[in-house]
C-alpha cells in the first residue's frame, strides 16, 4: 500500500489494493499467485549499501520504517540516553528467504559448502537487533513471534517497559517479508486463497477462501506521556489499554468459539474506561484482522455481534488485510493507519461487518465516511493457533 | 500493567530434559555429578562437518512419553517441551481444576522451532524422490509449542513467544515475572525448548565457532561452543499464593533486565559494555546488592571473545575483589549450548544450585585461561551456602538478558 507513511496514509483513504499477481518469484507451480506485496522499495533511500548488503530484505525494510519514525518523531538520539530507549519487534517468521537460501546452500554444496554470511539473517531477532545497531540503541530489545498477533504482543511488552520506567521510548515494529518457502509452505497446506491472475488483472480474492499473505514494515515511537509532552512532541494519538489471551485450539487453526476473541476485547474496553453499555457511542473506530479466511472472518464477525449488538446491521469495520495481506507484523501497520486517523480526523476506510460473514467480493464497497469525531478506536486480531489481543487508541 | 509492584513471584514448578538427564531428579544428578552429555549426533548425518558432536537428548522413543495422539502434529521440539510442561505441573502441585485458567498465562522461549520436522520435508522436496507430508510443515513456527501447551491444559491468559536467539527463553521468564509482579497473572507456565537442527548445527559449524572435540569454557584451549538440545519449563507463580496453597517453592524470581550491544550481529563487544550493564541493571531492579550475590551461572559458550567478554563484565559490574569471591560456572560444559532454551535450562540449573545449595562446575576446565582468572567451580561440584544468582544469556544480534534468583524463604 506504498513505501512512506503519507504514500501509505493516501492509499489507505483511497482503499487502494495492494494486493496483486506476485511477479518477484515463480509461482507456475502453485495453486495461488496472488499477495500484498511491497513494490518500489529502494533501501538505498534510506541507508548506505555498506549498511545494508548482508541483511535481509525483511531488515531492510524495518530499518527504514525505524528510519522515518525516527525523523518523524523528532527525538534527537545524541540528547536522550541511549540505555533508555528499547527495540521491540513482531515479526511470525523472520527472514524464511534466509533459512531457505541457507540450507539450500547446505543441500547443494555440503557441510562445508553452507554460506556463512546467509546464517546469522536467519533469526527473527535481526530486525530488532539491526534498528538496535543502525541507531546504536542500548536499551531493551526483543522479538516476538506469535503467528498473527507478534506486532500486538510486542506493542503489550513495550507498554510493560514503559510503565515501569524502565525505558522513556520504545520503537516498536512489526514486520515480515514474503518467500518463495513461505509462500510455498502455505501453499502446501492449502491455507492460501486459491486464486490465479494474470498481470494487471483486478484482484478479486475469494471472500472465506483462504488466506492472502502479505509482507510490510512499520515502527511505532511510543513514549511515556509526559516525557512526550517535555519535548514538545506531536502526538499521534495514545496507547489506553490492550490485552493479550490464548484460545483453545488446533495447530493451524483460529478458535472456533471466538471465546477468548471476544473476552479480550471485553477487557480491553472495560480498561479503557468504556462502558460496554455505552458501547455504540464509545468506539469511533473498528479495525478487524480480517484475512479471507472463513474460519477467521465469521468468528471475528460472531464476536462482533456480541460486543456491538445494537449497531451489528450498521456496523462499520475496516479490514486492513484485505487490501495488503496477512502477515504477522501487520498489526504495526494497522496501528500506524488507527493513529493517522486519530490525528488526522479523518476516517480510515470502511466495510459493511456483514461482509465478513463471507460475501461476495463484488458486493464489498469501500466506503470512506465523513466524520467530525474520530476519538477512540479498537484493534481486535485472532491468529491460527488460538492468541489474540485487543488494543484501543484514543485521540488524546 | 503495574497495578501492585510488590508482589513476589515464586518458582513452584519445574520440568526439564536434557543430554544429562530427563527429568529433574536425573538432571540434578548429572549436573552435580559433572556429567557430560555431549557425543555423536544420530538424528542426522553430521559427515563432513568440522565438528560432529552434540548434547542430543539420548531418548528415542519421546514420543512414549506423552500422550502423542493429541499432538500428532508435534516436532521434536514439541515433544521436549511438552515432556518439560508434563513434569513441572506435575512437581508444582497445581490442581488446574481449581485455578481461573483465565489467569494463567503461557510466555515461551523459542529458537529454531520445528526446524527439523520443516528440514525434513524440504530435503525431501530438494531429492524429488518423494513427496513430503504437509504436515511436516505445521510445527514450522516458533510459536507451536506455546500453542500446544496452552491448549493442552485449556491456558487461557496472556500468550506469546519471544524469540531473540540464545536469550529467548530467559527473556520470557522475565517477562513471565512482570506479568505476576504487576498482578496481571496470578501463574505463568515459561520457559523454552529446542531441538536440535541441520540449519544450526551447520550454521555455526560455518561461523567456525564450533569445537570439534566438546566446549571447554574459560579454558585456554577453547575453541567455541557445542550445540545442545533439551527444554526447561517452570512454574511462576504469586508468591503469597503459593504459600497458602502449601506449595513447594524452589527459588524466588527477584528481577531481570534485558538490553542490546547494538555492536554485531554475531560478535560480542569486547569491551562487555552491553553484558555489564544488563547484570548491574538486573541486580538494582532486584534490589540487590553485588556483595549479595554468590553465584552466577555465565553464558559461558566457550568461544574465545564470549568467555573473555563476560569475564570482563563480571569485574567490571562486582569489583575485581568481589568477582573473585563468586562462584561461576558455565553449564553449557555438560548441556552444550541449547540456543533457544538456554536460558531457561541454565536459569533451572540456576534455581537447582539454591534449592540445593551446591555450586554446579564447569568441566573440561583443565587449564585456566589467564584472561580469565575468577573462580568458574572448575570440573567438580562444591557445597557451598548460595542466598542470590545470576543467569547470564547473551545472544545472536546482541540481545543480553540477566535474571536474578533468591532463595527460598530466605530473609529480605
Amino acid at each position: 500500500m506504498g513505501v512512506g507513511r503519507e504514500t501509505f496514509w493516501e492509499n489507505c483513504r483511497k482503499a487502494k489494493n495492494g494486493i496483486r499477481k506476485i511477479t518477484s518469484f515463480d509461482t507456475s507451480a502453485l495453486g495461488s499467485n496472488i499477495a500484498g506485496l511491497v513494490e518500489g522499495f529502494n533501501p538505498g533511500r534510506f541507508m548506505l549499501p555498506k549498511i545494508y548488503r548482508r541483511m535481509g530484505r525483511i531488515s531492510r525494510m524495518a530499518v527504514a520504517a525505524s528510519i522515518e519514525a525516527m525523523e518523524d518523531s523528532g527525538i534527537k538520539l545524541d540528547t536522550i540516553d541511549k540505555g533508555k530507549i528499547g527495540v521491540i519487534v513482531g515479526t511470525a517468521y523472520g527472514s524464511s528467504s534466509h533459512v531457505e537460501d541457507f540450507y539450500l546452500s547446505l543441500l547443494n554444496d555440503g557441510p562445508r559448502g553452507a554460506q556463512p554470511f546467509l546464517f546469522p539473517e536467519t533469526v527473527p531477532n535481526a530486525p530488532a537487533s539491526h534498528i538496535a545497531m543502525f541507531h546504536g540503541i542500548t536499551g531493551p530489545n526483543t522479538t516476538f513471534c506469535q503467528n498473527d498477533i507478534s506486532a500486538e504482543v510486542a506493542i503489550l511488552y513495550a507498554r510493560n517497559l514503559l510503565l515501569q520506567n524502565i525505558v522513556d521510548v520504545v520503537l516498536v515494529g512489526g514486520a515480515d517479508e514474503l518467500s518463495v518457502i513461505q509462500y510455498a509452505c502455505f501453499d502446501t497446506l492449502g491455507a492460501l486463497n486459491k486464486v490465479k491472475i494474470k498481470k494487471d488483472e483486478i484482484v478479486k480474492p475469494l471472500p472465506g477462501g483462504g488466506l492472502v499473505l502479505g509482507e510490510g514494515a512499520g515502527v511505532l515511537i511510543m513514549e511515556k506521556r509526559d516525557f512526550a509532552l517535555e519535548r514538545g512532541a506531536s502526538i499521534y494519538g495514545t496507547f489506553k489499554s490492550g490485552v493479550n489471551t490464548g484460545g483453545v485450539t488446533s495447530i493451524g487453526h483460529y478458535e472456533v468459539t471466538g471465546e477468548q476473541t471476544a473476552r479480550a476485547m471485553s477487557l480491553a474496553i472495560e480498561q479503557a474506561a468504556i462502558d460496554l453499555h455505552e458501547i455504540d457511542r464509545g468506539i469511533d473506530l473498528v479495525d478487524v484482522s480480517a484475512n479471507f479466511s472463513d474460519e477467521l472472518d465469521r468468528m471475528e464477525y460472531n464476536q462482533l455481534k456480541k460486543i456491538f449488538p445494537k449497531r451489528i446491521k450498521d456496523l462499520r469495520v475496516t479490514p486492513l488485510k484485505y487490501l495488503m495481506g496477512n502477515f504477522g507484523g501487520a498489526g504495526i501497520i494497522r496501528a500506524a493507519a488507527i493513529l493517522l486517523s486519530l490525528h488526522r480526523q479523518l476516517s480510515l476506510p470502511v466495510v459493511k461487518a456483514e461482509i465478513l460473514k463471507g460475501e461476495s467480493y463484488d458486493d464489498m464497497e469501500w466506503e470512506t465516511p465523513c466524520t467530525d469525531k474520530i476519538q477512540t478506536a479498537l484493534m481486535s486480531t485472532s491468529t491460527f493457533g488460538g492468541g489474540s489481543s485487543s488494543l484501543i487508541f484514543t485521540k488524546n | 500493567m503495574n497495578t501492585n509492584s510488590s508482589k513476589r513471584v515464586a518458582i513452584t514448578g519445574l520440568g526439564i530434559i536434557t543430554a544429562i538427564g530427563e527429568s529433574v531428579s536425573e538432571f540434578s544428578q548429572g549436573l552435580f555429578d559433572g556429567r557430560c552429555g555431549i557425543g555423536p549426533v544420530s538424528l542426522f548425518d553430521t559427515t563432513g562437518f568440522p565438528c560432529q558432536l552434540a548434547a542430543q537428548v539420548k531418548n528415542k522413543n519421546l514420543e512414549a512419553r506423552i500422550d502423542i495422539r493429541e499432538f500428532k502434529r508435534a516436532s521434536r521440539c514439541d515433544l521436549l517441551g511438552l515432556i518439560a510442561a508434563q513434569e513441572a505441573f506435575s512437581c508444582s502441585g497445581l490442581n488446574l481444576d481449581q485455578c481461573s485458567r483465565d489467569n494463567i498465562g503461557v510466555i515461551l522461549g523459542g529458537g529454531a522451532g520445528g526446524m527439523r520436522s520443516w528440514e525434513n520435508f524440504r530435503r525431501t522436496l530438494w531429492s524429488g524422490k518423494t513427496r513430503p507430508r504437509p504436515s511436516q510443515l505445521l510445527p514450522f513456527a516458533s510459536c507451536t509449542l506455546t500453542d500446544f501447551i496452552a491448549s493442552h491444559y485449556r491456558l487461557t491468559g496472556s500468550r506469546c513467544t519471544i524469540c531473540t536467539a540464545c536469550s529467548s527463553s530467559s527473556t520470557s521468564i522475565g517477562y513471565g515475572f512482570d506479568l505476576i509482579q504487576s498482578g496481571v497473572h496470578d501463574i505463568v507456565v515459561t520457559g523454552g525448548s529446542e531441538a536440535l537442527s541441520e540449519l544450526t548445527f551447520a550454521g555455526f559449524n560455518a561461523l567456525r565457532v564450533m569445537d570439534p572435540i566438546y566446549c571447554r569454557p574459560f579454558d585456554k584451549n577453547r575453541r567455541g561452543l557445542s550445540l545442545g538440545e533439551g527444554a526447561a519449563i517452570f512454574i511462576l507463580e504469586d508468591y503469597k499464593r503459593a504459600q497458602d496453597r502449601g506449595a513447594t517453592i524452589y527459588a524466588e524470581m527477584l528481577g531481570y533486565a534485558i538490553n542490546a550491544d547494538a555492536f554485531h550481529m554475531t560478535t560480542p563487544d569486547p569491551d562487555a559494555t552491553g553484558m555489564s550493564n544488563v547484570m548491574a541493571n538486573a541486580l538494582e531492579r532486584a534490589g540487590i546488592s553485588t556483595k549479595q550475590v554468590d553465584y552466577i551461572n555465565a553464558h559461558g559458550t566457550a568461544t574465545k571473545i564470549n568467555d573473555y567478554a563476560e569475564t570482563r563484565a563480571i569485574k567490571r559490574v562486582f569489583g575485581r575483589k568481589k568477582a573473585r569471591e563468586l562462584a561461576i560456572s558455565s553449564t553449557k560444559s555438560m548441556i552444550g549450548h541449547c540456543l533457544g532454551s538456554a536460558g531457561a535450562i541454565e536459569a533451572a540449573v540456576t534455581i537447582l544450585a539454591l534449592n540445593r545449595q551446591i555450586l554446579p562446575p564447569t568441566i573440561h576446565l583443565d587449564e585456566p585461561d589467564p584472561d580469565c582468572n575468577l573462580d568458574y567451580v572448575p570440573n567438580h561440584s562444591r557445597t557451598q551456602d548460595i542466598r542470590i544468582a545470576l543467569s547470564n544469556s547473551f545472544a545472536f544480534g546482541g540481545n543480553n538478558t540477566s535474571l536474578v534468583f533468591g532463595r527460598a524463604n530466605r530473609d529480605i
